[in-house]
């Protein structure tokens, strides 16, 4: 399998080009190395979110908790290195990781034993993980001062520099993870008969029993790697803000949800690209990130940035239609 | 037969039960001793800002002898409020002190309380303030947006452009302030000017702060400062501080210490400011044992509290003035 760009991502490519153009010609402060290195650090974490998410999605399921499990994740992780003045970011890593599988094992489990839709599961999971948290573990705000210093090293550390007009800029470090991420991902759906079997599944569940994939074993895969994610991305929000928060991440679900499905994942299941993700996550930051380039004043957001999805959704899945009926798919 | 026996037995004791509760209610003998007064505070959520007002509370205990306690909600929403109050009503206290989550839906339960003889006196809560006895706020919101005004034009040496935060375009108070900020700093500093007419949303996120700046540094590089009105300026600060731009480009900003110290000394934020939550506490279970024990509160009447020694009683709300200022010198005195 080598990698190819398919009509889908192509038609995504080309909105994000002529968007940008519309943007470059309006302001051309647009059209600048520093917005592209912007806009890597600002969707890292989303970016890393979307990929663990897709897969999910590939396996016909949906996880609206991996928000509360970065939180989980990450919060509890990084009390522990406070009070025992731990300062190590493969400890902080390390163990929001384990607690990010130990919490998607507990999606898998329940969704396997309840034979619930899985978005009714995580959401009921979102509000569990994130009681217990505030519950059992604490539910304070902690500042720049008292984090342990791993981590703002981490979220302001860049690869390489480079002298611009209006002083250095770098690339953010956060990179990393994501490219990571997105290479295992990518690496994981292709290449292994786990990601064959995932899927599989999405597309049809008995199908897949009968040619010997256990539905129940490769859920377990997808949400413990999407806990995983989360896990790790959780550590990489933290490191950016440089501030932990009981109450933040929570509630940024859909737009994750959304980025995965423009980026060309059936929501059904069976279909769905890394690549496709990381556009999807791209346009939307995109979208969110020039508003004050092309000079809209905060209270037209919500309308520029609906129109603009709404839009491009349409545009994407017209051309799907096109597409399937000169193959004689016919799907409506 | 048996369960018929069972159900009265159990039905005569919780009529008793009520009976003995109502029976010590009714027992309104006139007081003098304020530790006669059971007064209660009920707080939004358990974090630094109500541990410090629980500190504020632990005080006025000792000066006054009043018999004044706090409880905490387990979920900071209207529910565990009302199930607190509900709770308080029964018991019978002489008087409810409360921070509401959501101010419109305690109204029925704040009601009920009142019919039951308790005296209700809620902090942060002016748009309800003709349901309770009492509002207490710690300043009139446009004096407090004017200092916004006045700390920005003092670090930008009055002159530049600059532009404001809030959290959202539809959070009243947050709105209040920038309008105030802003107007300030036309009428006094003309050489001032905001970038937009109208304030940038941080939707009250640390990287949504961050995000806008990263953004307003790329369209407007020769922007000089920001406000925000929500608490969130650590963004800003990190962003400028990343981008090289920490002390050049100034930072004033609602917060809470324990959440700004860094910035402030580190130079990327010049001036913080909020209120002391201990103060509030103090001043609103005061205010609520001056009523209940009928002397009542007017224009001048003094809370006991810093800045709530003179307060202004206007529509049933008592505004002290008791904005709280810090900077990278004083940081250290606070802890919430």
């Amino acid at each position: 399998m080598k990698f190819t760009i398919d009509r889908y991502q192509k038609i995504l490519i080309f909105i994000i080009a002529a968007y940008c153009a519309f943007v470059g010609f309006v302001n051309p402060a647009f059209f600048s190395i520093t917005t592209v290195f912007d806009i890597i650090r600002t969707s890292s974490t989303s970016l890393i979110f979307a990929i663990g998410l897709l897969v999910v999605m590939i396996s016909g399921g949906i996880d609206v908790s991996f928000m509360a499990i970065a939180l989980f994740g990450s919060y509890t992780t990084i009390n522990i290195m406070i009070a025992y003045g731990i300062d190590n970011l493969a400890f902080a890593v390390g163990l929001s990781i384990i607690f990010g599988a130990v919490l998607g094992l507990i999606n898998a489990s329940l969704i396997n034993w309840l034979k619930l839709p899985p978005f009714i599961i995580t959401l009921g999971t979102q509000n569990l993980f994130h009681g217990i948290m505030t519950t059992f573990v604490s539910d304070k705000s902690f500042g720049a001062g008292v984090l342990p210093p791993c981590l703002n090293q981490f979220g302001r550390a860049t690869l390489f520099q480079i002298q611009t007009g209006s002083g250095t800029i770098g690339l953010s470090a956060s990179i990393l993870p994501v490219v990571f991420v997105a290479l295992a991902t990518w690496g994981l759906i292709n290449f292994t008969m786990i990601g064959r079997g995932i899927v599989a599944v999405g597309n049809d569940e008995e199908s897949a029993r009968r040619i010997g994939f256990s539905p129940a074993r490769i859920r377990y895969y997808v949400y413990v790697w999407s806990g995983i994610l989360a896990g790790l991305t959780g550590i990489v929000y933290v490191a950016q803000i440089n501030a932990l928060y009981p109450n933040k991440l929570i509630g940024g679900e859909l737009p994750i949800v959304a980025a995965v499905v423009i980026g060309g994942a059936k929501i059904t299941g069976g279909d769905g690209k890394v690549f496709g993700a990381i556009l999807g996550v791209l346009l939307i930051y995109l979208l969110n990130s020039t508003l004050i380039l092309i000079g809209l004043s905060s209270s037209w957001n919500d309308l520029f940035i609906g129109s603009v999805l709404v839009a491009s959704i349409a545009t994407s899945s017209y051309q799907e239609r096109i597409r399937n009926r000169k193959n004689l798919i016919f799907t409506d | 037969m048996k369960k018929s026996f069972v159900a009265i037995v159990c039905l005569l004791g919780i009529v008793s039960a009520l009976f003995s509760a109502w029976g010590t209610v009714s027992a309104q003998d006139p007081k003098n001793d304020p530790a006669d007064y059971k007064i209660v505070m009920i707080v939004k959520q358990s974090d630094s800002w109500f541990d410090d007002m629980a500190a504020g509370i632990e005080q006025l205990k000792k000066d006054t002898g009043l018999n004044v306690s706090v409880q905490v909600p387990e979920t900071g929403d209207a529910a565990s409020q009302i199930a607190i109050m509900e709770n308080l009503i029964a018991q019978g206290v002489d008087a409810i002190c409360i921070v509401p989550n959501d101010p419109e839906a305690l109204i029925p339960t704040i009601q009920k309380a009142r019919d039951a003889g308790i005296v209700v006196v809620t902090h942060e809560a002016p748009g309800i303030a003709d349901k309770v006895d009492l509002d207490v706020e710690a300043f009139v919101n446009e004096e407090f947006g004017q200092l916004f005004g006045e700390n920005l034009a003092k670090a930008m040496d009055g002159k530049g452009s600059y532009a404001g935060f809030v959290g959202g375009l539809t959070m009243e108070t947050h709105m209040a302030w920038y309008k105030a900020a802003v107007e300030y700093i036309s009428e006094n500093y003309p050489e001032m000017k905001p970038l937009t007419d109208e304030p940038y949303e941080d939707k009250n996120s640390v990287d949504g702060a961050y995000n806008k700046t990263l953004e307003i540094l790329t369209a407007y590089p020769e922007i000089n400062g920001f406000f925000d009105c929500s608490a969130h300026g650590g963004g800003i600060s990190q962003a400028l501080s990343e981008k090289g731009k920490a002390g050049t480009v100034k930072v004033v900003s609602l917060a809470l210490p324990s959440m700004s110290s860094t910035y402030l000394k580190d130079g990327s934020m010049q001036h913080g400011q909020a209120w002391r939550p201990a103060d509030a506490g103090y001043a609103t279970c005061y205010a609520a044992y001056l009523i209940a024990s009928g002397q009542g509160i007017e224009t001048g009447a003094d809370l006991k509290a810093t800045g709530y020694d003179n307060v202004n009683v206007v529509d049933n709300i008592a505004y002290g003035f008791a904005p709280l200022e810090f900077t990278a010198d004083n940081i250290d005195n606070y802890n919430f």
